[in-house]
């Protein structure tokens, strides 16, 4: 007899479950890798496997923002806010002084706007509300997570509406963009930038470790495996790493096909987002990397028993989910991104945005965290 | 009877896998992978152009 069928039934059927999910996301990832091979080639395949990779590493070492704020915010734990700008220090190393590199690369330097504080205040605070960021959403819902599955769609309808508000949202005040020490050279520039990130970096982990607390060698090693993969991201793409940008397509291409005509509206007349929206979404980089990550986390979950052992939220929590995930696409789009492009990828290419990110969205966290008791969430 | 969130995941990825081949079959397709911020006047990552100094 084989090994097989001395498992009883009811101790396979599970396996089966899994295997069977297993089969079904390696199959769309072939698919997926197929179809973008015979447009983009190695370029959008390379995009492609990164996408599921950073889903795979985001999954496995539970590496997030909107928990780690939270954390910071109730609990005083701060070592993984240490580690979020060590992850920024290393991808400077690599954004700012791409030119000087010989990458035919450049980082994300976006404007300071009244719309960037009222859009990064609203992410945070829809952040905590949905229990997680743009990132987060993304593979936790790769994973089979419940509250994602309500999450994400509410993300993409809130981005979409968000793309209709930022035209006139842009009037509301500009400085333009600012990038620190943007007079100097690419080596000073990079000198100065890594000189605020390592106070920031450095401050959150003394005052951890005057706390008791320990920077863990799983988190350092997140950080380390993630900056690889953001360097090859900006390498390949010519871009830092981003989220939101996929999501706002997939809604306004969903609109489309229910009759809204989105391509009348100011933003989708712009010549970034009017060629997306006129070709196909697995030439879009940021939509291409997002169903990777998605994909890439869905193995993970699949391989590891994750799938079955998902169980639905209260509803309140759900509605929490709904809630937080209208608020992050709003804020997403008036903020030009989420933890991951405007946090992560403004920081790291020297952009003055990315720091007035940081500080209000951190302030829309504590809001939001003050909310969250009365959707049934703990604070 | 509420569906378990395994099926209802999985429909979700099968519906959104139709959806994304529909559009990818029925749209025009870029000889190379791109970004909104790539054209025009951009200042953002989502393609938004640049406005300095503008405020009312």
């Amino acid at each position: 007899m084989s090994k097989a069928a001395s498992i009883p039934s009811a101790v396979r059927r599970p396996l089966s479950f899994e295997r069977g999910s297993l089969t079904l996301f390696g199959s769309l990832a072939v698919l997926i890798a197929g179809l973008v091979s015979l447009d983009t080639g190695l370029t959008g395949v390379g995009l492609f496997i990164l996408g599921g990779l950073l889903g795979v590493v985001f999954l496995l070492f539970q590496y997030g923002f909107a928990s780690v704020w939270r954390h910071a915010l109730v609990r005083g734990e701060v070592m993984g806010l240490a580690a979020h700008f060590l992850l920024i220090g290393l991808c400077a190393i690599v954004f700012i002084p791409a030119s000087a590199l010989g990458l035919s690369a450049a980082g994300t330097v976006a404007p300071v706007t009244i719309s960037l504080f009222v859009g990064a205040f609203i992410f945070g605070l829809g952040m905590q509300l949905a229990n997680g960021c743009g990132s987060g959403v993304l593979y936790s819902f790769g994973s089979g997570s419940g509250r994602m599955m309500v999450a994400l769609p509410f993300f993409i309808i809130g981005s979409v509406l968000g793309s209709f508000l930022l035209p006139s949202a842009l009037g509301w005040g500009s400085v333009g963009p600012v990038a620190i020490a943007g007079g100097l050279s690419d080596g000073l520039r990079t000198i100065v930038n890594l000189s605020f990130i390592s106070v920031a970096g450095f401050g959150f982990y003394l005052l951890g470790r005057h706390r008791g607390q320990q920077l863990s060698k799983r988190l350092v090693l997140a950080c380390l495996v993630i900056a690889a993969l953001c360097w090859a991201v900006f390498v390949l793409s010519g871009h830092p790493w981003g989220v939101t940008f996929g999501f706002t397509l997939w809604g306004a291409k969903l609109a489309q096909d229910i009759g809204i005509p989105v391509e009348n509206f100011t933003f989708w007349q712009w010549p970034g987002p009017a060629r997306a929206l006129s070709h196909s979404l697995l030439s879009d980089i940021s939509s291409l990397m997002n169903i990777g990550m998605v994909l890439g986390a869905a193995m993970v979950a699949a391989g590891s028993g994750q799938l079955s052992r998902q169980n639905w939220p209260s509803g309140q929590q759900l509605v929490a989910a709904a809630v937080g995930g209208v608020l992050m696409g709003i804020g997403a789009r008036l903020s030009f991104g989420c933890n991951i492009g405007a946090f992560l990828g403004g920081i790291a290419s020297g952009s003055l945005h990315g720091w007035i990110w940081f500080v209000v969205a951190m302030t829309g966290s504590w809001a939001g965290i003050q909310i969250r008791p009365r959707f049934g969430l703990e604070k | 009877m509420i569906l378990s969130p395994k099926k209802i995941y999985l429909m979700l990825i099968v519906l959104g896998a139709i959806l994304m081949t529909f559009d990818h079959l029925t749209s025009n397709a870029l000889t190379d992978v791109g970004s909104p911020s790539e054209l025009g006047n951009a200042c953002a990552p989502c393609g938004a152009p640049c406005v300095d100094n503008q405020s009312k």
